[in-house]
């Protein structure tokens, strides 16, 4: 028979208020095996603790139920207080009385019974409980991170600084991301190019980071420590050895493509640096246009490069590594507006989204840093600029604010009439949001010094006419419609999930949420972590967000990384599965549900007549298996348990609480 | 069948003489006469005597897959004749790794339906003493003289709705395939299942499983029952109680289906191995019917290489259980 004790925590009145302690301090003394009870207002302090230790240690206690909050929130403290006292931490359970019982419950009379039952269970399955010891790993001293934006790029300086090996995929050519696509930045007006070059040049350079462009994540096995990681270099045709980054192909090269990095607004070439200031300045031939690989002649970039850099036979290479921690950065995109019909996007020239419009300012833009409307070359006089296209809207676009657009806006309105000092600026919003610091103060001095015209209320309609795009509004403050004649219109579209994020979520095993951005941990103490133990998450990402916070997320997803790669050994899952041979019958129907690919096939011999038989079981892997369990659910005969929770656990949990209602 | 019967066991027995005395197989799995003319049971053919006892006639109904379960320990190459519904359960015995390929060989034999006794003796309304088959028609020989039926009327429940009469797998087919079957009653019973009210089904199921003996014959004969201890039989844990009372028949029952979900190849030999008729197929054909409509249709047996649907994770997998 066990010696069981068995400690209630009232958590203040989280659990008090709706369970009656007493009652159920006195029905856990019956319970089988439970020689000590005891209660205390706050178990998870140290005094707590210390009722817990000293009872272990004076009632010789080998098993141990505490009747908490989650397990999620404190089973580790507990398992710790436990081992202390010099019991083993796996013959200890928690039950559940806060989130399961206290706080679904509004009375005592339907509280305390449940409160009863669940330490019912708990303490039967205690009894079954044995001791477990966490398998010892190692760690692979490398990070990954994945994305080379702005986010990345801190996430892996911060790293490399503190002295790890890093590497960062990115899928374009060039390392920069979105921010290499702005002109100015919010609320200071930094060049943006000012202040992101050096670092993409720093991180180029860095001794402990190794940029791996124009490739992709393909596949990642493995677990915290050691992320087994395929990557797809995409093949440049270009050897970027060789390659001087003289430019001299891309001059040459004739056949043209609409540029991503202009948002189709110019052309590039068919072999290409997405923006002058790429980073590595090695180019790519797009196969899809190149004059060569179409229809097999051409070759004016081969015949014409000095270093003989051109390799039209690269093919795509699988780089495979071992990484300790992943940091996803995966940014953003922006959401079409054409669905919004009534804006006319795609059908005006004039008609444009907010980071097209952005390059409209920048000097190596389509227009070459000359705001004006893209169907007749001219200056505009009044530009329209409306907000939340896509953003806070339930029925047809995200339910969000993206969070950037208010701001943005301001900024263009800005710089608009700094450019165009005869232009002058209308913004349609629902809000303004302006939270940050220095935020507000540059809204208004857009409003009040920059003479933008801010106009509570939507539009319905716009429409060309003659010159002009009409917009057709409401200010809803003065209530009066209004239609303005403008030249330009600017729609600040949402910003939304990448289109393949939940594609590589299951790659690399995180979830989304429902606008397909990246699932923190916990919302609010937990926002870098993933529930993927090992893999981080920066930026966009995860939700629309500025520059600012987005470095600082960085960083934070950077120290969460470095933390795990100083580490000398991790400890791994001590609740692992387990195959009873004897009862496999090697239907392997778990090696198909296993997410960490931790089952194997086994041949075994065993005795059959006057000979032996051969046949297959199924064989786990400790160091893979995670303890998910989906081998043990799926397990028709039972011949897979997982310790700590094997069926004749949750049996005697169940038989606990039906047989004794 | 009868009228080329004579003509089709001599095909079958030539095809399968030819490898046991071969030696390309060193047993065949088929039927013979039982003691009764209208039970026909299996066959372990090892030898030229045995093969003579073989027989394929209208009564044939008991799924021969299942017996290599045992039988592949003890010989290195057997042979099965296959129907449909025998085909399909080798199907199952691959995805759940319990056959080895080319260790079998698979005599394929397209079937028209299996005879029901039971059947035979409602339409005739006297104890059947034999029949005689002629053009789709069956004459039912009994004390007080003859009568006759449409075939079809006649067949066993789990033939009736029966689609894939042909054998979706084999080595040699040694008849005419039959064709592909419509079966609009199918899902029949189960709409009706799930048109009643909870409180109603639950006595509807209380009365059926009341009847329940708890012999087991239904695992035995079935082709999705592969453990090598059955839940009802483990002792740590006690899943299955002893007692005999409605909520142990429950626990069975249910767990039995589940593990057929998605899985199940709707041969019926639960139901016709049931001594007590329970609808065994209503409880398979509703997690079927659930897992088609959920993941798409699915037909579990017809082609070892289409990945049960759970058995695989797709994410864009419906999760019916979490939504409200």
């Amino acid at each position: 028979m066990p010696r069981t004790g068995v400690f209630l925590c009232h958590c203040g009145s989280n659990i008090a208020g709706t369970v009656n302690i007493d009652q159920t301090i006195e029905a856990s003394r019956n319970f089988p095996g439970v020689v000590h009870v005891d209660e205390y207002r706050y178990l998870c302090s140290e005094m707590g603790q210390d009722i817990i230790k000293k009872a272990i240690e004076d009632n010789n206690l080998d098993r141990v139920v505490v009747g908490t909050c989650s397990p999620r929130m404190h089973e580790n403290t507990f398992r710790k207080a436990a081992a202390e006292a010099g019991l083993n931490p796996y013959l200890l359970e928690v039950a559940n009385i806060r989130e399961h019982c206290s706080w679904v419950h509004k009375d005592m009379e339907e509280g305390t019974p449940k409160a009863i039952a669940l330490l019912r269970a708990a303490a039967a399955k205690v009894a079954l409980n044995e001791a477990l010891e966490a398998p010892k790993l190692e760690v692979e001293k490398r990070a990954l991170v994945i994305g080379g934006g702005i986010a990345g790029i801190q996430a892996a300086l911060d790293i490399a600084e503190a002295g790890y090996p890093v590497d960062i995929v990115e899928r374009e050519p060039s390392i920069g991301g979105r921010m290499a696509q702005l002109e100015k930045t919010f609320p200071t007006l930094d060049c943006s190019a000012c202040i992101l070059t050096p670092k993409m040049v720093e991180a180029a350079q860095h001794p402990n980071i190794n940029l791996i462009t124009y490739a992709e994540v393909e596949e990642v096995n493995g677990f915290v420590g050691q992320f087994d990681v395929k990557i797809k270099q995409k093949a440049r045709y270009v050897d970027p050895v060789k390659c001087t980054g003289c430019g001299i192909c891309w001059e040459k090269c004739p056949a043209k493509a609409p540029s991503e990095f202009e948002m189709g607004l110019a052309k590039r070439k068919s072999i290409y640096v997405p923006f002058a200031q790429a980073v590595p300045m090695v180019p790519v031939i797009d196969k899809e246009t190149c004059l060569y690989f179409r229809k097999g002649r051409c070759q004016i970039c081969e015949k014409e490069c000095p270093p003989q850099a051109i390799d039209y036979e690269q093919q795509d290479e699988i780089i495979e590594r071992r990484y300790g921690a992943i940091v996803v950065a995966t940014g953003f995109d922006q959401m079409d507006p054409s669905i919004y019909g009534e804006y006319g996007y795609g059908q005006h020239p004039d008609i444009l989204t907010g980071l097209e419009f952005e390059r409209l300012f920048n000097a190596s833009g389509p227009t070459g840093g000359k705001v004006v409307r893209l169907s007749d070359g001219k200056p505009p006089k009044k530009v329209v600029f409306i907000q939340c296209v896509g953003s806070r809207d339930k029925a047809r676009g995200m339910n969000y604010c993206s969070k950037i657009c208010c701001m943005f806006t301001a900024k263009q309105a800005i710089l608009l009439k700094e450019k165009l000092p005869d232009a002058k600026s209308y913004v349609f919003y629902i809000d303004v949001r302006t939270a940050g610091k220095g935020y507000e103060e540059f809204q208004r001095r857009a409003a009040e010094e920059y003479d933008v015209a801010y106009l509570r209320g939507q539009v319905g309609k716009i429409f060309p006419e003659g010159d002009h795009l009409v917009v057709h509004g409401v200010d809803s403050l003065s209530g009066k419609v209004v239609d303005i004649k403008a030249d330009m219109v600017v729609l600040s579209a949402a910003s939304i999930a990448r289109a393949d994020a939940p594609e590589l979520g299951r790659k690399i095993g995180i979830n989304t949420d429902s606008y397909n951005f990246f699932n923190e941990a916990h919302p609010k103490l937990k926002p870098v972590e993933t529930h993927t133990a090992g893999i981080f998450i920066a930026g966009a990402c995860q939700t629309p967000k500025d520059i600012p916070d987005t470095v600082a997320q960085a960083s934070a997803a950077a120290v969460k990384a470095v933390g795990l790669l100083s580490k000398e050994m991790l400890q791994g899952e001590a609740c692992t599965a387990e195959v009873d041979e004897a009862e496999c019958s090697g239907c392997l129907h778990c090696v198909a549900v296993c997410p960490y690919t931790a089952i194997d096939a086994k041949e075994i011999e065993e005795r059959y007549g006057d000979g032996t038989l051969k046949r297959t079981v199924a064989e786990v892997n400790p160091a893979l298996c995670q303890g998910c369990g989906s081998c043990s659910a799926i397990c028709r005969s039972g011949s897979i348990n997982q310790k700590g929770f094997s069926n004749e656990q949750i049996l005697a949990e169940v038989d606990a609480i039906c047989l004794q209602r | 069948m009868a009228e080329n019967n004579v003509e089709n066991l001599k095909k079958i027995r030539e095809a399968v003489s030819q490898d046991l005395l071969g030696g390309r197989i060193d047993l065949l799995l088929g039927w013979e006469k039982g003691h009764y003319w209208w039970q026909s049971r299996p066959l372990f053919a090892r030898t030229e005597e045995d093969l003579e006892k073989l027989t394929w006639d209208s009564f044939c109904a008991i799924n021969l897959s299942r017996y290599l379960l045992d039988e592949l320990k003890d010989f290195q190459k057997v042979g099965v004749l296959v129907k449909g519904c025998d085909a399909r359960a080798f199907n199952r015995l691959l995805q759940d790794n319990m056959v080895v390929r080319d260790r079998v060989t698979l005599y394929g034999l397209p079937c028209p339906g299996m005879l029901d006794y039971d059947r035979l003796a409602e339409v005739a309304e006297a104890a059947p003493e034999g029949i005689i088959e002629q053009n789709g028609k069956v004459t039912i020989k009994t004390a007080d003289g003859e009568k006759s039926a449409d075939r079809d009327d006649l067949l066993a429940d789990k033939c009736r709705d029966c689609i894939y009469p042909d054998p979706v797998v084999y080595d040699q087919l040694l008849l005419s395939p039959v064709g592909k079957k419509e079966a609009p009653e199918k899902f029949t019973a189960i709409e009706k299942l799930e048109e009643m009210s909870a409180e109603e089904r639950y006595s509807y199921w209380e009365k059926e499983l009341s009847r329940c003996l708890r012999c087991y014959a239904c695992r035995q004969a079935c082709p999705f029952c592969s453990c090598r201890e059955c839940f009802v039989e483990q002792q740590n844990p006690r899943w299955q109680g002893r007692a005999y009372q409605a909520s142990e028949n429950f626990m069975f029952h249910l767990v039995r289906a589940y593990h057929g979900a998605g899985r199940c190849i709707d041969c019926g030999e639960c139901e016709r191995a049931c001594p007590v008729d329970i609808p065994l197929q209503e409880l398979n054909r509703k997690l079927t019917k659930d897992i088609n409509q959920l993941y798409g249709d699915y037909e579990a047996g017809l082609d070892a290489e289409l990945e049960p649907p759970l058995l695989t994770y797709r994410p864009d997998d419906p999760a019916a259980f979490s939504e409200k």
